[in-house]
């Protein structure tokens, strides 16, 4: 009777997501799976014949100086993530507090990520003007004689693409922080006070631990869509000048949509997907060490 | 069962890596649109993709043959002259939507198009024989010795010039003019912190496509020719002109704050455009773009010492094939030839002019000068039109050396890698662009 009950039960679980199930595997495994497909072949976009090349893909892209540019680019574009957490989590810690126009601020941080993101692009383009652009502007003002020249140089412009980044992903993470200190126990942090613990001390034993795994989300997400969002960069620099912010998925882009190369973008972009899970599984190992539940 | 368990965590972390791969997409496009319903017999309706705004000529030549033609109605589709677009487009003819005829901006897209046979083989067409209609600059729109498509429209590119300011510095308008000469005319013509001279950057490339044109981008070994010296000499010369001389834009600057260079030339900030025929679009617009003095028109300045070893970008452009699927072919086909020979007039508004012998010129530059024809030199601008005899190529270079050539160049005016470095990764990565696709 129990095993019965127990096997029906079942039963309607798997009724009840497989509509979600289905929709997983006919618009993301199916198509992986012939993307994979396409790794192994010449398949050009508007092509009709397609060749079998093995591993010929695999071979071009190991010696593709372009792929590792790229996937250097990639990883200074990651730094941005952990960047924007810290930021967020201090902006977060602030607004928790009893401040002026807290709302307002709040609604502040939180606008970029909601904005269109060629919208941002072209706001910081014009921020970023070498020449007549506010910031280059002030910082002539505080007497540096030679600003960098932000997104108009092979040297800075991946390091600009970093601080729209940082900007455009602090006001999410603002938000989840908020949330999460919302569940902080006010009692803990009273029986710290009264054991002589100060602010800093508070921020660093009792708040961080416990809005760990709030970190560890923003962190895996933050990471996984950063290296999978090129929006911003073909807005504002289209992965120049150069090749200086070329970050791998826009590599993937430009092979897929610009060359009409399908076979060799699927090649990259399945490189990707095994970078982004490396990177996921090291994440998911490391937090063992430094996330609480 | 540890061992198991370990493999149930493995593929649940695939899983959810693919699923958080998944979420993490971008939004999807719009529906595509439905096509509509004909009745048996009645009326056709075909559908016309070009890069040009319908308000800047297409709607008007639409709406004159739509008139006259209730049989055969023709709808225009906009799309934007650039990845997107082009995707876009060879989507629409891919998947099978709606789409009669398409506009060609460039020889490489349309040898894509008729490589994956989607444009159809005009040549067994007798009634209209495009050789004669469109003269010898046809030549350079046969893809493997056959027209997949019509070159409609005459294709000039110029400088720009400002007349009054040439005549205020004593300088006569050029007719035919090297790339030195053009840099002293920058430098007499430059006013303080301004430039003398600027580029579009769609013709910025085409001083060194004018010598490879010529000569070849391939030497007789069949290696690459991006090492040709004159390339050398556009790359230090243009170097010298943003950096010393400060007499051109930084490509930097110039490309990160998307330079508006007609606005720029227009408002008489900057005496010398490098820019093609589209200026007119926006030159005779005086609510945007209002200005108090005359436009001159010169050849783009070539690199060659020698004129007769020198061509220039240009001859016919905007081909226009038929979809080989289309439905409607033989209406397309009709549609076509009175767009050619005339039909077309009203796009010179946007500086196109038909290239069709049979064509009415008058009517067409009436268009294009509108009433601003006292606004421009116009004997400066029927030369450069119509008079200049120098021998034309058409853009053929593939989108991948295009960009592997910009992305090099860019490094090089940015001061990120001096000019050997430079010219020896342009050959480097053409070479290995050649390895991999032969016919070029």
């Amino acid at each position: 009777m129990t095993n019965n009950w127990m096997r029906r039960q079942q039963r309607l679980g798997y009724i009840f997501i497989g509509p979600s199930m289905i929709g997983v595997l006919l618009f993301f495994l199916i198509p992986a799976a012939y993307s994979l497909g396409l790794v192994f072949t010449d398949y050009k976009f508007m092509n009709p014949n397609v060749g079998f090349v093995g591993f010929d893909n695999i071979n071009r892209m190991l010696h593709d100086k372009l792929f590792y540019l790229s996937l250097k680019n990639t990883v200074i574009f990651l730094l941005a993530v952990p960047v924007s957490l810290a930021l967020g989590f201090v902006v977060a810690v602030i607004l928790n507090q009893r401040i002026y126009l807290k709302k307002v601020l709040r609604a502040l941080y939180f606008m970029p990520y909601i904005t269109s993101g060629v919208a941002v692009s072209f706001v910081w383009m014009l921020l970023f003007q070498p020449k007549q652009g506010p910031i280059n502007g002030f910082l002539r003002a505080i007497g540096i004689d030679h600003p960098p020249g932000w997104l108009s140089t092979t040297t800075s412009s991946m390091f600009a693409i970093d601080i729209i980044w940082i900007w455009f992903l602090m006001g999410y993470n603002m938000i989840i922080y908020l949330a999460a200190l919302q569940e902080v126990s006010p009692e803990l942090l009273e029986a710290a006070k009264i054991d002589g613990a100060r602010p800093g001390q508070m921020l660093r034993k009792i708040i961080w631990p416990l809005v760990s795994p709030t970190s560890f989300l923003l962190l895996v997400t933050g990471m996984i869509m950063t290296i999978k969002t090129f929006g911003i960069i073909q807005a504002t620099t289209q992965g120049g000048p150069g090749n200086s912010t070329t970050i791998l998925s826009l590599y993937v882009y430009q092979n897929a949509f610009r060359y009409y190369e399908m076979g060799y973008a699927s090649t990259i972009s399945w490189a990707l997907f095994i970078i982004i899970l490396i990177i996921t599984a090291i994440q998911w190992i490391g937090q063992k060490r430094w996330v609480h539940y | 069962m540890r061992k198991k368990g370990w493999l149930a965590g493995f593929v649940s972390l695939v899983l959810i890596a693919s699923v958080m791969s998944g979420c993490s997409g971008g939004g999807s496009n719009g529906k595509a649109e439905l096509s509509d319903a004909k009745a048996a017999g009645a009326v056709v309706k075909l559908k016309m993709w070009g890069g040009v705004p319908p308000e800047a000529g297409p709607q008007e030549v639409l709406d004159d043959w739509n008139k006259d033609h209730p049989e055969i109605q023709v709808e225009y589709v906009r799309y934007v002259n650039d990845d997107e677009g082009n995707l876009k487009l060879d989507t629409a003819i891919m998947t099978g939507q709606d789409v009669d005829l398409f506009v060609n901006y460039s020889a490489s897209q349309a040898t894509k198009r008729v490589t994956s046979g989607v444009a159809a083989d005009l040549s067994t067409l007798t009634d209209y024989n495009i050789d004669e209609k469109m003269g010898p600059e046809a030549e350079n729109w046969k893809i493997d010795g056959k027209f997949y498509g019509v070159p409609t429209t005459k294709s000039s590119y110029f400088v720009a010039l400002n007349k009054d300011a040439l005549d205020a510095a004593n300088l006569p308008v050029p007719k035919d003019w090297t790339w030195e000469e053009m840099m002293e005319y920058a430098k007499k013509l430059k006013q303080g912190d301004g430039y003398g001279f600027i580029q579009n950057t769609e013709p910025f490339v085409d001083p060194i496509d004018s010598v490879l044109a010529k000569e070849g981008y391939t030497k007789a070994d069949g290696t690459s020719n991006l090492d040709h010296p004159l390339v050398r000499k556009w790359l230090e010369s243009l170097n010298v002109m943003m950096k010393n001389d400060a007499t051109t834009a930084p490509l930097g600057e110039q490309l990160t704050s998307k330079m508006p260079v007609e606005q720029m030339f227009l408002s008489g900030e900057v005496p010398m455009l490098n820019i093609g025929a589209w200026l007119l679009r926006s030159s005779n617009n005086f609510t945007d773009y209002p200005r108090d003095f005359k436009i001159a028109f010169a050849p783009v300045p070539r690199l060659a010492e020698d004129a007769a070893n020198h061509m220039t970008r240009g001859g016919l452009g905007d081909y226009i094939s038929i979809n080989a699927k289309s439905k409607h072919q033989q209406e397309a086909w009709e549609f076509l030839k009175w767009y050619a020979d005339g039909g077309m007039s009203p796009m010179a508004a946007g500086g196109r002019l038909p290239a069709s012998k049979d064509a009415d010129q008058e009517a067409a530059l009436k268009s294009m000068l509108g009433d601003k024809g006292d606004t421009y030199d116009q004997e400066s601008l029927m030369y450069v039109m119509f008079d200049n005899k120098t021998p034309t190529y058409v853009r053929t270079v593939p989108q991948e050396v295009m960009d592997l050539r910009s992305q090099e160049y860019e490094k090089y005016f940015l001061d990120s890698q001096d000019i050997d470095t430079t010219m020896a990764e342009m050959v480097k990565r053409h070479n290995e662009y050649l390895k991999s696709n032969p016919q070029k």
